[in-house]
């Protein structure tokens, strides 16, 4: 009788090779990157704003722990009443400008016009231009003295004087509000594009042969399978414009009599203007809750559009 | 109170007396690092010579020198990230109520300071009001940008004023003539970081109004004086160009190049930008021509003015405490500042008694009322020290913006002041708290 002699079972080894072959693993190392990076970037300077508006600190002194003092003061002092409000206008103001704007200039781009694809190159400009650039044209243009919107509005006898585009208060918020509306209109421009050119043409042909006219077809074929797009476009407008700081700092500064202060500019005249960066923080802080809707709002949609 | 003391004896006094600093021994500094946050300088030359000036040091003690230069607010924004991390920088210029807002987070330089003082008859009150916190000094200043009114020459005399008015009464009168001949003025009434300041706070003092008592913490600004100030602006806004409520620094500037603004607060750089642009430009050259600057006029409780100032912040957080006195004392030494200071042509002029009888005065005739107008400042938060409440105040534009409500209608005289107390009450209250 021979002996046989089982070979053992080689020991697997639990190296990186083990791990990298385990799925889940994979996936949060993977994955890890990015978490670091969102941690370290966005979660903990949010955080440290969250701590920093609880406080009266200033930028010299680490101050007390005043748990809501700063926001109850916010909601008493009429700047930032003011600036509330003003806020949601230049917001409510540029998007709805950018919308129609946009959806006007998508469906133009979409026609077969002639040298179409410089137009479409041409028409990101302003998007593109770094945003103190274009604010420095649009100062020439709004100025009491060098307009020439106003120059033209002279000589053609339309009026007698120019309008005071940035000293008037109401003016002036309209102003910077067509300026955020200039800038942010071809993205929804394009993102619209984008979306026109993704409808299969074979439905407007049916829709054609049913009878529908131009009027019908956008309204049963074109908005609907475009309105993931444009809420997605929208969407997003409406956060950057909620967040926007150039435009305003570089136009006015938030005047004239702070009628053209929104929350950003605010913010930073508070906290690093003014040193008080407690109260900065708070300001900064109070666009939270519309933003955090818009946000969880439009994350859903995406994970409901992704479900197969 | 400035002394009389001539060149030659303040030359003679002050070879005698010796920086008081600890002497450096240069090797100390060898390969150390000192980095430096300034702005631009209106006068390009005198960027150049700050710039040259680092070199020099860095040649004479091995001293690794980087002098970073940030466009407009940028310059604040850093020094504030400096203050806020205690990275970044080892020294900065700052205005001048930055001392009081970063205090505890500067280097005492009370040794430097005061040997520099001694060095150049002493340093103007001003100077201390704007560098000297608990007794001490937690910065050096730099100078003063003397704001003046700029005015046309030929449109007063047309208006029938042969010289700028002397009294509140007399401008009024002459805006008012001005303006019906189609030449207005126009004084800042924006969110402009220089020009508001300097335009706006010498009215407030003219007729008596003030913002805090001597304490710096109790508001007295709701008084008959600040009243008075508020009607008279109102009063004499109905004569200005239009725009002025909208405008930023260079606005004013670009109105009165324009030939669209007969007068206006500012400081030098109107005049030397026509005057540069004169041999090319004949617009400008009749500018240059017909311009001249006029001191504040006089009102019910005297003549005042408001300048920017700028001063040396040196960060208590530097790791290299000998490199920042070393260049600090090298900014201050007779071979550098006086001759910075002629290049300057007084823009920028330095806080000290003795410079009065320097050679630093700009030869134009029609710049030399800054040697005057440099002895008459005073910093915003009056009758008390520039606090960070008044720094605050002056951020939100809160006496720009009184003036400007009651100006445009908005509200009327007594609730713009009633405004503006109150949001000056809520500061100082946080302020306080």
């Amino acid at each position: 009788m021979s002996a046989t002699t089982i070979p053992a079972t080689p020991r697997r080894r639990r190296g990186l090779g083990h791990w990298l072959d385990h799925e889940q693993a994979l996936g949060y190392l993977l994955v890890a990157p990015v978490v670091v990076l969102l941690l370290g970037l966005v979660a903990y300077p949010f955080f440290v704003a969250i701590g920093y508006a609880l406080t009266d600190r200033t930028l010299a002194d680490p101050g007390e722990f005043v748990w809501f003092d700063n926001f109850i003061d916010l909601f008493d002092n009429q700047i930032y009443r003011q600036t509330l409000r003003n806020t949601f206008v230049f917001t409510a103001g540029s998007v709805t400008m950018r919308l129609v704007f946009g959806v006007g200039l998508a469906l133009l781009l979409n026609e077969r016009l002639p040298m179409r694809r410089f137009v479409r190159s041409a028409v990101l400009l302003p998007w593109i231009v770094p945003t103190v650039l274009g604010t420095m044209a649009w100062l020439w243009l709004f100025n009491p003295n060098f307009s020439v919107i106003n120059w033209a509005l002279v000589h053609s006898g339309l009026a007698k004087e120019g309008p005071n585009w940035l000293t008037d208060p109401d003016l002036a918020l309209f102003c910077v509000t067509l300026v955020n509306a200039w800038r942010g209109t071809p993205f929804m421009a394009i993102t619209v594009l984008a979306g026109l050119q993704a409808i299969p043409i074979e439905l407007y042909d049916a829709s054609a042969i049913d009878g529908a006219g131009k009027l019908q077809r956008f309204r049963f074929v074109t908005l609907p399978l475009l309105m993931p797009v444009l809420l997605t476009a929208l969407v997003l407008s409406i956060i950057w414009t909620f967040s926007d700081f150039g435009i305003v700092y570089g136009l006015t500064k938030g005047g004239p009599m702070n009628a053209t202060h929104v929350l950003a500019t605010l913010s930073y005249q508070q906290g690093l203007a003014a040193g008080n960066i407690g109260e900065g923080a708070a300001i900064s802080l109070t666009m939270l809750p519309v933003l955090l809707i818009l946000i969880i709002w439009q994350l859903r949609r995406i994970r409901r559009s992704t479900v197969i | 109170m400035i002394q009389n003391i001539s060149r030659r004896s303040l030359l003679a006094a002050t070879a005698a007396v010796p920086l008081a600093t600890p002497a450096i021994a240069q090797n100390a500094l060898k390969g150390t690092k000192l980095t430096i946050l300034v702005g631009q300088f209106y006068v390009p030359e005198n960027n150049a010579q700050l710039d040259k000036l680092a070199v020099d040091v860095a040649k004479d003690t091995g001293m690794e020198i980087r002098v970073e230069r940030l466009a407009g607010d940028e310059l604040g924004v850093k020094t504030a990230a400096v203050i806020a991390t205690g990275r970044g920088a080892d020294l900065s210029i700052g205005v001048e109520f930055d001392t009081y807002l970063y205090a505890s987070k500067l280097a005492d330089v009370t040794d430097l300071a005061e040997t520099v003082g001694k060095q150049y008859g002493g340093w103007l009150d001003v100077a201390k009001q704007a560098c000297m916190v608990g007794g001490r000094w937690k910065s050096l200043c730099i100078g003063q940008a003397p704001a003046a009114w700029n005015y046309r020459v030929d449109q007063f005399a047309a208006a029938g004023y042969q010289k700028f008015p002397d009294t509140f009464d007399e401008l009024l009168k002459a805006a008012k003539a001005l303006h019906a001949k189609g030449t207005p003025i126009g004084m800042t009434l924006g969110h402009a970081s220089g020009d508001a300041r300097s335009t706006n706070y010498p009215v407030l003092w003219a007729f008596g109004g003030k913002e805090f008592e001597k304490d710096g913490k109790t508001v007295a600004l709701n008084s008959p004086q600040t009243l008075q100030a508020v009607e008279w602006y109102k009063e004499i806004y109905q004569y200005f160009v239009q725009g002025t409520t909208a405008w930023l620094d260079p606005d004013n500037n670009q109105a009165f190049l324009s030939g669209k603004c007969s007068a206006t607060v500012n400081v030098n750089t109107i005049y030397l930008a026509s005057r540069a642009a004169a041999p090319t430009n004949p617009a400008m050259k009749n500018i240059m021509e017909n311009m001249d600057h006029g001191n504040w006029p006089r009102g019910p409780a005297g003549r005042f003015a408001s300048y920017n100032i700028n001063t040396w912040l040196p960060f208590a957080s530097s790791t290299n405490r000998a490199g920042q006195l070393h260049f600090l004392k090298a900014w201050f030494d007779q071979g550098f500042l006086p001759n910075w200071t002629k290049t300057g042509q007084s823009y920028f002029i330095p806080t000290f008694a003795g410079f009065d009888n320097l050679d630093v005065w700009p030869d134009d005739p029609k710049l030399k009322i800054f040697r005057e107008l440099n002895k008459l400042n005073r910093l915003e938060g009056y009758a008390g020290p520039p606090t960070p409440a008044a720094a605050e105040a002056v951020s939100k534009y809160i006496l720009v913006d009184m003036f400007a409500k009651a100006c445009t209608g908005q509200l009327k005289p007594k609730e713009a002041v009633e405004w503006a107390t109150k949001e000056y009450e809520q500061i100082a209250k946080k302020r306080r708290a």
